[in-house]
């Protein structure tokens, strides 16, 4: 891998990271849900570009630098999990697990919906 | 008593920047600089300012900067004069003066038929035989039938014109820890004259409240105040709710709640600021237990306002607090929301009588 793929790598990492910040701060501004719907609407649609590459057959560097660059830095699963944490702590296991469930539904649906799409184009 | 003190209060957020660094620096960089009596820096866990703009605890991309208040407390005069440096700094937020009494000399006159609000300023690591010493201070609270005590923790401060700041690597036995205390003026002057023989001479300022709830019941409602006083000085209100984290209603905590209503509301701004330990009803002081998923400290929860959206404010609160919590309300003469695009000069306190 060339040195250029590197620091594309590096850059599309940063854009991907930067993105969700400030798709996360203007979700989580005007959304009152005392869901993290921020980090739900992030997860489901960098699923949903994931799958939708892979269902392209995009491969090689390409693949590196969308998916693994770019989408692995947009998407969070920490985030996921923090807030998943930070629910249970307020209100209990019941938020947490909706959460939880809400989430994986949500990302493998979005997987699966992107691929199929990809597959066909 | 000395009548003759002033509490300066300011609400921002932990990551806004002035000319020289971190608002929060230079602010207690001031504090220190002017020697204040007492300075506590506290960060909050959830709220929002006259921007409408967020910040929570709860979610990561809004955690990063929370709201921050920071107290002082002192003279008439040094706070006049501090307040002027604080203006001078550029940045957004709201800044507010408010009368208070340094309580000092030997006994507490109580304010009969009054209620009042106790503030002690002390050291986060004073023991007291084995036992925290906040630990101790709202056993005695609870004992003498106080309606509400929470402890707060600062991150930074001064005391007796001492810096006081945590630190990430360090015991920080001497960074300030508030304790807040609300009830019938009686209680309140007794337990202070206690308080001042177990905690070694505590700074320890006293004020006028109003209790407005407790554990759901409404015994009084905020006082109707005019927009302004007789001289045309705007006259504010604060409300400040006390409640607990695992307090809740429909599965989130109580104060999530408050503070999201009053934001679709309207309201000028609210700030949730979590204790380490406290009461605020008929239970025994409490904090969080080693090994739980759910937290246990107590919350307060701070609204400051015109007195026709305090009014409103009150609806919303009462209706949310229906079972539990402890509202009170105070008159705030002087409240200024500064914005780094204007340059700002004193701010005088308006008087009106409750």
């Amino acid at each position: 891998m060339s040195a250029w793929v590197w620091i594309a790598v590096a850059a599309l990492g940063a854009t991907g990271a930067s993105g969700r910040f400030v798709l996360d701060t203007l979700i989580s501004n005007r959304s009152g849900s005392r869901y993290p719907l921020g980090t739900f609407v992030i997860n489901a649609t960098g699923a949903f570009a994931l799958g939708l590459l892979t269902g392209l057959a995009l491969t090689g560097d390409a693949l590196l630098l969308a998916g693994s660059a770019l989408l692995g830095s947009y998407t969070t699963f920490s985030t996921w999990m923090f807030e998943t944490q930070r629910l249970a702590e307020d209100g209990g296991i019941a938020p947490a697990a909706v959460n939880v469930a809400a989430g994986l539904a949500a990302g493998v649906g979005a997987a699966v919906l992107g691929r199929l799409i990809g597959a066909h184009l | 008593m000395n009548t003759d003190f002033l509490t300066l209060t300011t609400y921002f957020g932990e990551r806004d920047r002035g000319a020289s660094g971190l608002v929060a620096d230079e602010l207690l960089d001031l504090y220190g600089s002017q020697r204040l009596a007492a300075s506590v820096l506290l960060r909050g866990t959830e709220g929002f300012s006259q921007r409408r703009q967020m910040r929570s605890g709860s979610l990561l991309s809004l955690s990063e900067d929370l709201p921050v208040v920071s107290i002082a407390v002192d003279t008439r005069e040094r706070i006049e004069s501090t307040l002027e440096l604080v203006l001078g700094i550029k940045r957004r937020g709201l800044l507010t003066l408010e009368r208070t009494a340094l309580l000092e000399g030997e006994s507490t006159a109580p304010m009969p038929g009054a209620e009042a609000k106790l503030t002690i300023y002390a050291g986060r690591q004073e023991r007291l035989s084995g036992v925290p010493a906040f630990v101790a201070a709202c056993e005695l609270l609870h004992r003498r039938g106080v309606a509400g005590a929470t402890v707060l923790l600062g991150v930074d401060g001064t005391r007796t014109g001492r810096r006081t700041r945590a630190r990430f690597f360090a015991a920080n036995t001497q960074v300030p820890m508030m304790i807040v205390a609300v009830g019938a003026g009686e209680l309140i002057a007794a337990a202070a004259d206690e308080l001042r023989e177990l905690l070694h001479e505590p700074f320890m300022t006293l004020e006028r409240v109003r209790v407005c709830k407790r554990d759901g019941r409404l015994l009084a409602r905020p006082h109707e105040l005019p927009a302004s006083d007789a001289q045309g000085l705007a006259l504010w209100q604060k409300l400040t709710v006390y409640t607990s984290q695992s307090t809740t209603r429909d599965g989130r905590p109580l104060n999530l709640e408050i503070i999201r209503r009053l934001r679709a509301s309207g309201a000028a701004g609210a700030t949730s600021l979590r204790g380490i330990w406290g009461f605020h009803g008929s239970h025994a002081p409490h904090g969080d237990r080693f090994l739980q998923i759910r937290r246990h400290v107590p919350v307060v929860t701070v609204t400051i306002d015109t007195p026709a959206r305090t009014a409103r404010s009150f609806e919303i609160i009462d209706e949310l607090t229906d079972e539990h919590g402890l509202v009170t309300s105070e008159m705030v003469p002087a409240v200024r929301a500064v914005d780094e695009a204007k340059r700002h000069r004193g701010l005088r306190l308006a008087s009106h009588d409750l």
